[in-house]
């Protein structure tokens, strides 16, 4: 073994290169997974590629034997994930570090779904699909964040749809790759930006219809994360309707289609028209009901008689007085008859108890001195003066019985 | 004869709510049409129900025109 190193007894490049190469070599065979990067066949007998992790932003360089990467049946493309049968491998030559690969199997389409199961199995465990973190989208967003590959049909469908629903709608687009293994990085990155800016209010991820590989990176366990981790709620519109992506699965809501998902994220501005002026008329024929029935009620109230034909209040007195005073003068008249007629009698009587008829008819009365009538000649004394009473007046008398009789 | 309560002509803005002139409308008609009223009574009665019926007038034309104002008819393009 070596002395350790020290400043005055330093290793030569060639012993420090050996080590590494020792350490390195430590671990021993190993199972990669991953998917194909770059893949270059120029290098002859040996083909260089290299390999990046399906889920974190790393890769490895693999060096393999051209007949390894080109075994019957493998395919080996960019962009296909593959198991790797590699030993690590360090060229002391330039000190350069790879895994010597001796069996490149490709992950095969049910291989692919399962592994998508295993990780959706998991999230699912750590609850990020449940329900209860689904959030409600914002009714009439003033801007949508768009995470979509640029041009895409799935681009225009999303912006001409919303603008067509609700003019007003601003769109915020990150535009990205949307296939291969750099795809998922690239839609994370949009999409936490989009997240970061507070005018964002809903962020949708909208891609094209395409094979279980195409749409591998929206199944990808870190965007699945980025998106559970989002503050903004997030609307995926991944594939056609028959495919599902984990990210539909941890989306707040799941699109059909690109076209779908503006119809989710914007009102339709007709339809609110029609129901804000539904609104407006039904409110405006509530108050007019309310005015015309207050309206009704103070027309009947004017139209009572006792308000309308007031007169008939006077009237009415009026006539009771008429007809009082019609009473009263036929009382009086009734009255002043009767005393007229009693009068007439009590003259007619007088006139007949009047002597002045009698008189007239050459009657005479003969009053004594204090007035009393003499009915009978023995009241009276002789020589006694009395007073003879004709219709023309009176006669002073004295009495004189010459013959002596009483 | 003045009105029992002086109210101000309904001219200007009477000082009466509408429910409120309502009510007292209807109590002065109940009241008329009871009877057993002097002729005064009666007759300050009269001119008070028709203030009264002026004041409701004033506060339903009011709602008329604040209506009319407030916007066109809806079904209006």
């Amino acid at each position: 073994m070596t002395a350790p190193s020290s400043p005055d007894q330093p290793w030569p490049v060639r012993t420090v290169a050996r080590k590494v190469a020792d350490w390195i070599g430590r671990l021993g065979e190993v199972w990669v997974e991953g998917q194909v990067a770059q893949l270059s066949r120029r290098g002859g007998a040996t083909v260089f590629l290299t390999l990046r992790d399906t889920a974190a932003d790393l890769s490895v360089p693999v060096t393999c034997h051209r007949d390894v990467a080109d075994r019957p049946g493998l395919a080996l493309t960019e962009g296909a994930r593959v198991l790797v049968r590699a030993r690590p491998d360090y060229y002391v030559a330039r000190g350069s570090f790879s895994l010597r690969a001796t069996e490149i199997r490709a992950v095969g389409l049910g291989e692919l779904l399962a592994r998508i199961e295993r990780i959706r199995a998991l999230l699912a465990a750590e609850g990020l699909f449940a329900s209860h973190r689904k959030r409600p989208l914002p009714f009439a967003p003033a801007v949508v964040g768009l995470v979509t590959g640029r041009d895409s049909a799935a681009e225009r469908d999303v912006l001409v749809t919303a603008a067509r629903r609700w003019p007003a709608v601003r769109f915020a687009v990150e535009h990205c790759v949307v296939q291969g293994p750099s795809a998922a990085a690239g839609v994370i990155e949009g999409l936490q930006r989009l997240d970061r800016d507070p005018a964002v209010e809903v962020i949708v991820i909208a891609r094209g219809g395409g094979s279980v590989e195409d749409l591998l990176p929206f199944s990808d366990e870190g965007l699945v994360r980025a998106i559970a981790a989002c503050r903004t709620p997030v609307v995926t519109a991944v594939g056609h309707e028959t495919d599902t992506t984990l990210v539909d699965h941890v989306a707040d809501v799941r699109a059909a289609t690109p076209t779908d998902a503006a119809h989710r994220v914007v009102p339709e501005i007709g339809e609110q028209r029609r129901l804000v002026d539904g609104l407006r008329a039904r409110a405006r024929s509530l108050v007019t009901g309310r005015l015309e029935q207050q309206e009704r009620w103070l027309e009947s109230i004017r139209s009572r008689p006792v308000l309308a034909d007031p007169q008939r209040l006077l009237a009415g007195r009026a006539e009771d007085v008429a007809a009082l005073r019609q009473r009263a003068t036929r009382t009086v008249t009734h009255r002043v008859d009767v005393a007229g007629r009693d009068l007439e009698h009590a003259r007619a009587r007088v006139a007949a108890l009047s002597p002045a008829a009698t008189l007239d008819r050459g009657y005479a009365l003969v009053q004594r001195a204090d007035g009393a009538l003499v009915r009978d000649p023995a009241e009276v004394a002789d020589g006694e003066a009395l007073v003879v009473r004709v219709a023309g007046g009176r006669l002073p008398v004295r009495v004189d019985r010459q013959d002596g009789t009483p | 004869m003045s009105t029992p309560d002086g109210a101000p002509t309904a001219a200007t803005a009477p000082t009466q709510g509408y429910e409120q002139a309502r009510e007292e409308l209807a109590d002065v008609v109940r009241r008329l049409e009871g009877g057993g009223l002097t002729l005064e009574e009666s007759l300050a009665l009269w001119e008070r129900g028709e203030e009264l019926a002026g004041v409701c007038q004033h506060w339903l034309d009011e709602a008329r025109e604040r209506l009319a104002a407030a916007a066109p008819d809806p079904s209006a393009p």
